[in-house]
């Protein structure tokens, strides 16, 4: 009776066996992760910050610069072009993915046949599963001036052939479209989920007091799937900001500097000049501008986006 | 009085019937705008399919070939017959990828488990920090990853890309959202059975978290297998290299360059995601959109 009162307390104790025990099982259970992460990804990351401030080319000892490294950053041309060229093919690319994505969506969201949606959903969605690098391979070959797909059917429209790739101007468009086809079936995937979250009461409410189509897109569904729309912002704007596979097989950033992303720019830097100090610190810039749209996105969210 | 009501309701229903007839027609010209679409998605897989069958001097012949007519199957001997170890790149992407998707799978349903079930001091707080790493972008840490790797003499070793991939931020968190789902009820019964923390996760959670794992192998999977960056930072020699750093890099040495051998290459890379695509399309949707929805 004694013994049972005094452990009675002890049981329902912060420091019984039982928390004990289950807060040791915690942290055995996240410990592969957390050693993964502190090696991979909390160390590197502060590891690339001190790298930053030096210059270090991985054979001589790293030297402390300051914030040399930055200030070089501020008058070097070719940086500039690449930023340029990143926030290009990083706004076009996702305004257009988001936005055909969404139109599929709902295309695809009417009341077509089953099978014509299993269809459509299959064939839109399909080039996300395939590695960029193939499908640059392949569109590569379509984009040829002289012997490419496109001015072949374009010619009988009495299009000039396009130098798709070889122009200055044409080169991130031609990018950028094809980027939309490999990843707008990806968007278009988010929105169908949203879509199908939406009562169909709604729609039929709307439909009896004689709503048109387009003040029921306009009504309800833009407003319920608002959550998903600002998803696939934040999704599609963090993917192209690192924009590399597809630009490295197409143009190898060329004519020139033309397509070279950011990316390509830190990749040049580090692995084929050696200036790992500069391409650090230029990663860092990218990290920063990454974390501060996200952070953005995420303000701007709360006025626009609408949960329910 | 009456009639003035019938002629509202008249009116009414011929609104309605007009609304069904636009609503037809949009619902046809949706059909035929999806229909244009579709085929150009598809066109430039049949294309990259037609070429591969084509006679190799005549990859370039214009107008294009849609449908082949002749089927030139020894172009993809010819992958086989050149210099570049394609069967090996195969064979190094399904080690990479089995002990990446693998170790994830171990790594982020314990982890995933332990935030969402167990209590411990700054769970919430270590959670935290390893969402806010989902913002990083792999190029920031990729360069001191890099030192680490050449001073562990992994450059150019499969290890490189074997071990940060072992655990994902991602992977963890998706764990967790479904283990927050999952009745307490269950849990309960099993501690008053005397499970410990090891025995519940083991007995009683995974056993339930089939579509998450699905999903998780899914995505990690289809992420490793196509992964050209860190391939292309840490691996140097042909026989090392993996199918998507191989195929890019060495394509000018498939069949001289032929376009023809070189689809044929390239398509029997794509035709496995294509047909594990149209078994498993529920599971890859599911999981796309579990993680994007519920995220």
């Amino acid at each position: 009776m004694a013994s049972a009162q005094i452990r009675a307390p002890a049981r329902t104790g912060w420091l019984s066996k039982e928390r004990h025990r289950e807060a040791l099982a915690g942290y055995l259970f996240i410990l592969p992760t957390f050693l993964g992460y502190t090696t991979f990804v909390v160390g590197p990351i502060l590891a690339a910050i001190g790298i930053s401030l030096t210059e270090y080319d991985m054979l001589s000892p790293a030297r402390f610069i300051g914030l040399d490294n930055y200030l070089a950053m501020l008058s070097d041309p070719r940086l500039r072009t690449v930023y340029i060229n990143t926030i290009f093919f990083t706004v076009t690319a996702v305004t257009l993915n988001v936005g055909i994505g969404l139109i599929l969506a709902v295309l695809i969201n009417r009341r077509l046949p089953a099978a014509l949606k299993y269809i459509f959903r299959t064939t839109y969605f399909f080039p996300v599963l395939v590695a960029l690098t193939y499908c640059a391979i392949i569109w590569q070959f379509l984009f040829q001036k002289d012997t490419g797909v496109f001015n072949y059917y374009l010619s009988f429209l009495g299009v000039e052939p396009v130098p798709w790739l070889n122009n200055r101007q044409w080169v991130l468009p031609s990018i950028i479209f094809m980027d939309v086809w490999k990843n707008t079936g990806f968007a278009m995937l988010v929105f169908l989920a949203g879509l199908q979250n939406i009562p169909s009461d709604y729609y039929e409410a709307a439909q009896i007091d004689g709503a048109s189509p387009f003040r029921l897109f306009r009504h309800i569904t833009l407003p319920l799937i608002s959550p998903t729309f600002f998803f696939n912002m934040v999704i599609f704007m963090i993917g192209a900001l690192q924009v590399f596979d597809s630009i490295v097989v197409l143009t190898q950033g060329g004519p020139g500097d033309a397509s070279r992303s950011l990316v390509m720019y830190i990749y040049e830097k580090a692995f084929q000049s050696f200036d790992m100090g500069y391409a650090s610190a230029v990663a860092i810039t990218l990290f920063v501008m990454i974390m501060a749209l996200t952070l953005v996105q995420f303000r701007l969210g709360r006025s626009w986006v609408h949960y329910e | 009085m009456a009639t003035s009501s019938q002629v509202g309701t008249k009116r009414a229903v011929e609104r309605r019937a007009a609304s069904l007839t636009l609503d037809r027609a949009l619902d046809f010209l949706a059909t035929v705008a999806l229909g244009l679409g579709a085929i150009f998605m598809a066109m430039p897989f049949v294309w990259m399919f037609a070429t591969s069958l084509r006679p190799m001097n005549e990859s370039f012949k214009l107008p294009p070939a849609w449908l082949p007519t002749e089927w030139h199957w020894e172009n993809y001997a010819a992958v086989f017959q050149s210099s570049v170890p394609f069967l090996a790149f195969g064979l190094n992407s399904v080690k990479v990828t089995f002990f990446v998707t693998l170790g994830q799978l171990i790594t982020c349903s314990m982890a995933g488990f332990a935030f969402a079930r167990l209590r411990f001091p700054g769970r919430d707080l270590l959670f935290i920090v390893l969402l806010a790493s989902l913002m990083v972008p792999g190029q920031v840490t990729i360069i001191p990853v890099f030192i680490i790797m050449r001073h562990l003499g992994l450059v150019d070793s499969h290890w490189a890309l074997i071990l940060p991939g072992l655990t994902s931020a991602f992977g963890v968190f998706l764990l967790r959202q479904f283990f927050l789902t999952m009745p307490q009820d269950l849990l309960d019964a099993a501690r008053i059975d005397g499970a410990g923390p090891w025995k519940s996760f083991w007995r009683v959670a995974l056993p339930l978290a089939g579509p998450s794992l699905a999903a998780l192998t899914i995505i990690t999977f289809n992420n490793t297998w196509n992964a050209y960056f860190g391939p292309l930072i840490f691996l140097n020699s042909w026989d090392k290299m993996t199918l998507p750093l191989g195929i890019t890099a060495l394509r000018g040495y498939l069949g001289s360059g032929s376009p023809a051998v070189v689809m044929a290459a390239v398509t029997m890379t794509v035709a496995p995601v294509l047909l594990v695509f149209l078994l498993a399309q529920r599971w890859f949707i599911e999981g796309i959109t579990q993680s994007g929805i519920k995220g």
